[in-house]
Formats: C-alpha cells, structure tokens, sequence
C-alpha cells in the first residue's frame, strides 16, 4: 500500500468508482470541514454519515489509515469464514433429517464435514487472496466498508439475529442502495427457522429495518444540513449522469443515448438490478443464503457504478457451494473469462485512453465480456 | 454424471485440430500478403485533401548554401552540435528558438552522467491561436558518428522553414527541431514538452521555455545526401505502435504525384502483385515489417511520438547505386514540395487522426493488412493453445472422476496442486527482472564491462534454472500431483499472453505464438530417456535467449551472408549481448517492453513448460 503501484491501482477505473473513491471522500470531507456545503457541488456522492465516519478516520487516524482498510478486510474474511461455518453445520443437520428419503445409489453425493470444513477455509482464502479485493483494498476504496458490512449481515443471518440483521442491510443499503435486496431472503431464512411464529420472524428483521433506516436519514439530515444529500447520493446512484467509463453496462449506452430516451433506459437498466429478486426468492427458497449470495451477484452486475470489490465479495462466498461444483457445466471457460478480462481490460483501456489507438468500444467489448462472465456464473 | 459431447469429441480429436488449426492459419496468413487478401489504401479523414494545391516549393538552391554552409560548421564541432549556429539560423528565419538540455544518468554499469542540447523553431500560426502543432525534427549527427549524415534533412529543414515563414495560410504552430543524440533527444524533449516521465527516470529531461499546442502529428527526416534515389518511409514505433495508417497513405500519394520513388522496408512495390512472384516480394515486405515491429525498438525517432498519441513517421532518403530501378534520383526541390504537401495537408486536419486504422500490416506501400483480416488466422494460429487447454481440463476432470470411483487416490487433480510450482516460476522471473542492476554492480567489482556483466549474469541465471524442476520435484513432493494441472496452467498463461499482446504488439505475438504453439502441444513428460531428452532439446531451443540468439543470427546473417561460419557466430555472440544490453536499457529509458515481457512473462511459461517435460513419472 506505500508503494508507488497505490497510488496508480487508486486511480482505476474499476476499482474506483465516484462512489467509492477515497479521494472523493477527502474531497468531501476538506469540503465540509471548510464549511462549504459539500453535496451542492457534483464531486462527493457518499452518505453524511460516510461524510462523518471518513472526517473521523481522516482526523484521528490518517497515518494508519491503511491498517484499518487491512484491518477491515481481515475482519470480512473472518465473517465470511463464520458464515461458511454456520451455514455448512446447518446444510449438515438438513441432510441428517431428510437423509432417509434419498435414494441408496445417492451416497457420494452426501455432503461429509470435512469437504464442508475445507469450504469455510475457502471462503476466508478465496476473499483474502482474490486479486479483485486485494485490489480494492489497496486503493482504499470504501467498498471494503460496505464489504464488511454484508459480510456483518450475512453473519447475522445465518446466526439467527433479526434485528442486527434489519439494523445493518439498513446501513448498508443506505451506504450503496442496491443491498437493500438482501432483506428479502433474510426474511425467507427468519421466516423458515422460525417457523411456528411467522409473524415475529417477518416483522423483527423489516422493523428494525425501518427503524434504524429512518434514523439514519435523520442523522444525515441533521450532519449535511438538509435534505440536498438524497439527491447527490440516491439520485446519483439512480440517474447515473457520471458517464466515466467502469466495468458496469451504464456509461457506453448513455452515452450514445438520445436525451429523449434516457428516461426510459434508465428505469430498464435499474429494473434489472431488482427483477431477479422475485423469481429467484421462488426458485430458491429453500436456501436463502444461496439466494443472498445470488442477489448480490446480480446487484454487482447490474448496479450503475460497479466495482471489483463488489465482485470479490459474492465470488468469495462461492465456495461454501464446493459441492456443487461437479454440477456446474462451464466453470473451466467462465474462469478463463475472468482471468482473460482481467488482463484484457487494463490493457484495452491503455489503448485507448493514453495511446489514443483503439477506442471505448474495445474496452466496452472487454467489460461487456466481465459481466457476461459474472452472469454465466451466476 | 451426464457430460455434454463436444468436450468428449474435444478431447479425443485434440490433436489433429491443434495441428490443422495450426497449419491453416499459418497458410492462411502468409497467403495474406497476396493482393487477392489484402486491401487497397484509401483516405478516411476527408480533411486532409491531399495534393490539392500546387505546390510552390522552389528553395532548393536556399537548401544548397544551407548544406554547405552546416558541413563547413560541423567541421569546426566534430563531435558536438553547432547550437549557435542553428539557433542563428532559426532566429534569423524569425521563429521563436528555444534550446533545450537534457541529462541522462546510465543506469547500468559505471553510472556515467550525459548530457545533451536540442535546438527547436516554432514558426506561430498566423491563422491560428497556438492550440494546435505539427512536428518537423531531424537527428543531429557529427562527422564522428557511426550512421550516415543527416545534414541534407537539416539543411532542407531550414530551407523549408524559411518558405514556410513566408506563408499566409497557417492554421497550426510548426516546430521545426534539431535532436541531439538521436532517439535520447527525441524522448527528452518529448517528454518535457508533455511534462511527464516515463521509464525509470533515469533521464532528466528539463524543462522547455516555449511550447506550441497539443501535437497532432510529426515527420522525421533522415535524408543522408542532397541526391538521394529514393525515399523509404518507416513507421514502427516504440513497443510495436504504428501511426495512423491516412498519415502512412498521405506520404505515399504525395510521393506519387511529385514522382519520388519511395519505399517501405526498403522494398519498392513489384511491378506485378497478382503474381506469384509479386506474392513472394509482397511476403518479404510482410515479413521485414514484422520482425522490425516485434523488436519493438523505434526504426527511427518518429516511434517515440506515438506513446502520446502523435502520428509519426520517418522519411529517409537514401541514395543507393544498385537499386532495381535506376531512377532519376530525387532533388531537394522535389522532396522540398512533397514535404510542403505533408504539412500543407496536416495543416487542413481538424480534428486529430482517428479515422483510419491503427492496427495494420503492410505488405506493400499501397495496401495494408487491417485488424480485423489478420486476427482470424491469428486467432486460428493461437486457438490450438486453447483448444489444449481445454482437452487437457475436460481429462483431468475425467481422471479425477474415475479415481474417486475406484477410490484409490493416486495422484492429487486439484486445481491448487500446480499452484506452488506457478508462483515459485513467477517469483524467479520477478528475480530476474530486477537483476541486470545487481549485475551491472558485481561485473564492476571483476573488472567486467556492463554489457558483459549482464549478458553472463542473465545467462547464469537461466541455466541455474534448468535444475529448477530437480529441486521443486524433491522438495515440494510434487511427484503426487497432476502435471496437467500445471500444463493447464501454463498453456493459459501462454494463450492469454499471446492474445493479450497480439493487439500491442501484433508481430511480437505472432512470433511468440507461431515457437510456442507446437511446444504446448508437444510437452509432456515421457517414460523413454529419449523422448524426455528430444522434448528438452526442442524446449531449449524456444527458451528467450535461444530465440534472442536465433533473431540476431538470422540478422547477422542477412547482413553479412560472406562470413565463414566460426566468424558469424562470433560476430552473432557479441550482437546478442549488444541486444540484450539494450532491450534492458531501453526498458529502463524509454519503457520498452520487450524485455519485460520476455523476462516475467514468457520466462515463466518456459520454466512450467520445462518443469511438465522433466516431471518424474513413476
């Protein structure tokens, strides 16, 4: 993180975002420190309350402020590797109880404790030492917050903690809007392990939702002096009017858009970050943290500013599905994708930004491969 | 558990479509350099309307005095650029002269200091507000310079400015500049004129006192004597970047229609393409532009422009007795009017060159080889790399299946299993990379001269490598993992090397692509002591060095083809050395990449490569 590499991984554009860009937050907390109402102008998107956290960790602790980012991913690691351990006991305990209905011939697809055992160590790996989030945590993007906090809410979810569970999807989805998806197969789980008071299980988790989500525009409202932030950040996040190229579908259609549609595209593409929500919450049912882990898949895809640690985050819980794999038809080809975009996509954007020879279709084509990539797999 | 069927057919039939997708893209592209494959140049960028006007160019007697006049100054500076005089001359046309210093700190060996001065003019546009320049430099060389003079280009430089200052119709700045120290004044006043740093900062390039606008595009000279017989146009740049080819066309029609018989590669065009002959001549120019491009060294000081977006381009006159034709050589008054069209038409553009392509072979002057011709035999070349991979994915996975039906675990399928060997290849190649400095500093303490010190360093290094595999083998306990796993690894480091750099540097992946693809196919390891030692010997023969010495031998060779062979070896020996030494010290001034790419990513592959061959099979 002190080397000089920082500073230029800092500057890419798919890791950092207008959202998650450190610098921005330091643009914006210099801003508001100056006085100066910092979401007037068009440079800080973050929440107030990221406004307060960022000012705090800038004030007291700018000379290890690199531990905290580390610090903050070993933490995510660690409850990711708690959330794949719950989660396996609980696949466990399931097949325990419906073992008896499988057909005899069936006995080597049973799941056993220590292919589960070795996921859990997976998981924890595969988010430490996926090149996407160690990336991101080296240009201290603020995805590794929000990181943390899924990680926070999945936890809470497999250990059975509604209203922590309702507290932190509400931070979250303030912070970056589109986990607010999570609570629907946060109650599905609430809902099926409580089963004999469904009523408790569907309210403790939506109300603390509310609840904390309410307070949280309060104490925004109150940090930025008025109501101004919902149209900088949500509005932002909504509108999309940032067109600087990143890894998501938005930039290279808006900008070939005629001004007249772009209503109507907009609501299309944001439709398509939620509309996976009901079928998939139909289909799987029966495993909400699949479903979660599916839903964040889709947000990472088809949110208006993704990052690469959006993507480390769902690819890191895979594992805890190890099992699985032998179903899985096109792993080998949708891994080589990855590898091959990851490569091509810095280089296709070097051509085209800094030697002026190919152009944003190259790198278009690059990022449009990404995602179907992302969504092969998922 | 169900699998689909092509895998399977995949799997089975892998080798003769490896082989067959090999052979026929090979076919396949060479056939490219025929006319019945290839396009006709065309202008994309309207603006420029070349030949429009007539030109008005007739100082060719002013360019005389000026030659004579710089051969009588540079006598009394033999080794150094008469930087008054020049500035004088600038000045007294009344264009706005800057010197400008540079120093350059040697990385490697002694750490000497150079130093060095360019002279620039900027005629001001009077139609224009100074946003926008055009680029006319020429080389200073002294009397004592190994390479052929370039005063003639000075001296029609100067005859050119002064005409030009005497127009009306100027829309852009033209800078008209003298480097020093050829391609290290160029990069100096480069980058002091963007004001950015590229290489490792070991050249310090000052500051300018006078700048014109952004640079739309820039024309090099290098014309050796006041009669030349004709005029070869060269366009590879620094990593293998080409301008845009309309700057390429531009030059061409110009030539044309002030009949100046000009070249590419030194090649004129055949008088009969459709031919076979003409095909064969057609594949030599194909052939000569691509082993220039791969070395991704500059053919000249217009490949430096193009890391910041300038097209450029070299025009280098040369008088050759023996040429083909025996043409009426041409005159400074003709090169003086076709280099007045060049900037006329630059001066028309309005917008920077973006239209025509960027990514182009050229088998003749008049037509080109695009991007999206060249890339399907490519990619056919290269695919048989991914079908392998592929085959080698699908049998693993199948192994590993029957194993865990038999449940015997004989040998480990996992994917993490190749993962120490690829991390240990690419933390030595890592080693390597930063090693020519080291040794650089230990040949100083034995008395060695830098470029021998590192030759022999990196040359030691990679043979200590060789016994790589004996120790990973023993120590890491390899003998129970899958050496597929390790190929699979390899073979897709190969292939997303070789499409990755095909769009940088086209000719430097086609050679990497067309050595390797048979050594991906090939190795595996075998039971016969033979076979195992056939497989190294082949193995060998594609490791970096071999293939740097390969190059330099067939350079040498093409050179001076009357040597006995002892003579030529030796002679190849010592250019080898010179090559390395400068693909490490260009990386270091200008970030050429050719010996980055070589050391930490085509190294690694070879090291897996060799690792699968000596793997020990029970």
């Amino acid at each position: 993180m002190n080397t000089p590499w920082a500073e230029c991984i800092a500057k890419r554009v798919e890791l950092s975002t207008p959202l998650n860009s450190w610098k921005r937050v330091e643009e914006g907390v210099f801003l508001h420190s100056q006085g100066i109402a910092v979401y007037s102008g068009g440079v800080f998107h973050e929440t107030p309350f990221c406004l307060l956290f960022g000012g705090f960790l800038i004030r007291s602790w700018q000379s290890y402020l690199h531990l905290i980012f580390v610090g903050c991913d070993l933490l995510t690691a660690a409850l990711l590797a708690s959330v794949a351990s719950s989660y396996s006991r609980q696949l466990l305990e399931q097949q325990k109880n419906a073992v008896s209905q499988f057909a005899s011939d069936a006995s080597h697809l049973l799941l056993t404790s220590s292919a589960l055992g070795t996921g859990v160590v997976y998981v924890a790996a595969a988010y430490l030492f996926c090149p996407y989030t160690i990336a991101s945590c080296v240009a201290q993007t603020t995805s590794v917050f929000a990181n943390l906090i899924i990680a926070a809410a999945f936890a809470s979810m497999v250990k059975g903690y509604p209203v922590i569970f309702g507290t932190l999807v509400a931070l979250v989805a303030y912070q970056s809007f589109y986990p607010v998806c999570l609570m629907v197969p946060g109650i599905l789980f609430f809902m099926q392990n409580d089963s004999h008071n469904l009523k408790a299980a569907l309210l403790k988790p939506l109300l603390s939702f509310l609840v904390s989500l309410g307070l949280l525009m309060v104490i925004s409202a109150e940090v930025a002096g008025g109501w101004e932030f919902l149209e900088a950040t949500y509005g932002f996040i909504l509108a999309a009017p940032d067109l600087t190229p990143n890894i998501g579908l938005f930039w290279y259609f808006f900008t070939e858009m005629f001004e007249h549609f772009r209503l109507f595209f907009l609501a299309t593409f944001q439709i398509n970050a939620f509309v996976y929500v009901l079928p998939l919450a139909i289909r799987l049912r029966k495993d909400p943290v699949l479903l979660a882990t599916a839903l964040l898949a889709f947000t990472a895809v088809f949110r208006s500013y993704p990052a690469l640690g959006d993507v480390g985050i769902y690819l890191s819980l895979l594992p805890m599905w190890k099992h699985l794999y032998p179903f899985m038809r096109q792993t080998f080809i949708v891994g080589c994708m990855f590898v091959a975009t990851s490569v091509l996509g810095p280089i296709m954007y070097n051509l085209w930004i800094f030697s002026g020879s190919a152009n944003a279709n190259f790198y278009f084509a690059v990022t449009l491969a990404f995602n179907t990539a992302q969504v092969m797999q998922g | 558990m169900e699998r689909s069927r092509l895998p399977a057919i995949l799997e089975k039939h892998h080798r003769p479509i490896c082989i067959v997708l090999y052979v026929v893209g090979i076919i396949w592209f060479v056939a490219l350099a025929h006319n019945a494959f290839n396009h006709g140049t065309y202008f994309s960028e309207n603006a420029l309307l070349p030949g429009l006007v007539q030109g008005d160019f007739h100082s060719d007697s002013l360019a005389t005095q000026y030659l004579e006049s710089l051969k009588e100054e540079s006598e009394k500076h033999t080794s150094g650029m008469p930087y008054s005089w020049l500035a004088g001359q600038f000045t007294q046309l009344g264009l706005d002269t800057f010197t400008h210093n540079f120093t350059l700190h040697y990385p490697l060996g002694s750490e000497k200091v150079f130093t060095g001065k360019n002279v620039y003019g900027i005629l001001r546009a009077s139609r224009g507000s100074s946003t926008e320049a055009v680029v006319v430099s020429a080389p200073y060389r002294p009397p004592t310079s190994l390479l052929q003079g370039n005063a003639p280009s000075i001296a029609l430089m100067l005859a050119m400015a002064s005409f030009f200052s005497k127009q009306v119709y100027w829309a852009k700045d033209l800078i008209f500049l003298v480097t020093e120290h050829e391609q290290l004044g160029a990069q100096a006043w480069l980058q002091a004129y963007h004001r950015t740093q590229s290489g490792a900062g070991v050249l310090n390039h000052g500051d300018l006192e006078g700048r014109a606008g952004a640079i739309q595009a820039a024309i090099n000279l290098e014309i050796h004597s006041s009669q030349v017989s004709h005029i070869d146009v060269k366009v590879e740049g620094l990593n293998g970047q080409l301008p845009n080819l309309d700057l390429f066309n531009l030059i061409h029609r110009l030539c044309q229609r002030e009949n100046v018989y000009h070249t590419f590669k030194n090649r004129g065009n055949h008088p009969q393409p459709e031919t076979f002959h003409g095909w064969v001549h057609q594949v030599g120019t194909l052939f000569s532009m691509i082993s220039s491009q791969a070395s991704g060294v500059p053919t000249g000081n217009h490949g430096l422009y193009h890391r910041y977006g300038i097209a450029a381009v070299t025009l280098e006159g040369q008088h050759s007795m023996h040429h083909p034709r025996n043409r009426r050589s041409v005159s400074f008054q003709q090169l003086g009017r076709v280099l007045e069209g060049v900037c006329r038409s630059l001066n028309n553009l309005l917008e920077r060159f973006h239209q025509s392509f960027f990514f182009y072979l050229l088998p003749a002057t008049n037509r080109y080889i695009s991007i999206g011709v060249y890339m399907p035999p490519f990619g056919m070349i290269a695919g048989g790399i991914l079908v392998k991979a592929l085959a080698l994915w699908y049998s693993t996975s199948c192994a590993a299946e029957q194993q865990e039906q038999e449940k015997v675990k004989k040998i480990d399928y996992g994917l993490l299993g190749g993962f120490p060997t690829v991390v240990m290849v690419h933390i030595v190649s890592v080693l390597l990379h930063n090693a020519p400095y080291r040794f650089s500093q230990v040949g100083r303490y034995l008395a060695l001269s830098a470029e021998d010190s590192v030759f022999l360093g990196t040359f030691a290094f990679c043979a200590s490598l060789l016994v790589l595999p004996y120790y990973i083998s023993r120590n890491l306990g390899l003998q129970n993992r899958s050496w597929e796993i390790v190929k699979i690894y390899a073979v897709l480091e190969l292939g997303i090397l070789v499409f990755a750099g095909a769009v940088y540097n086209f000719s430097l992946a086609l050679i990497v692509t067309v050595a390797y693809t048979p050594v991906a196919l090939l190795t595996s390891p075998s039971i016969s002591r033979w076979r195992r030692w056939l497989k190294a010997a082949i193995l060998l023969l594609v490791h970096p060095l071999t293939m740097l010495f390969l190059f330099v031998l067939m350079d040498t060779w093409s050179n001076f083809s009357d040597l006995p062979p002892n003579k030529l070896l030796w002679k190849t020996y010592i250019a080898t050395k010179r090559a390395l030494m400068y693909s490490v010290v260009d990386g270091l001034i200008y970030s050429n990449w050719v010996y980055d790419v070589a050391v930490q990513c085509l190294l690694p592959v070879w090291l897996l490569f060799w690792q699968i061959a000596l793997h020990p099979i029970q």
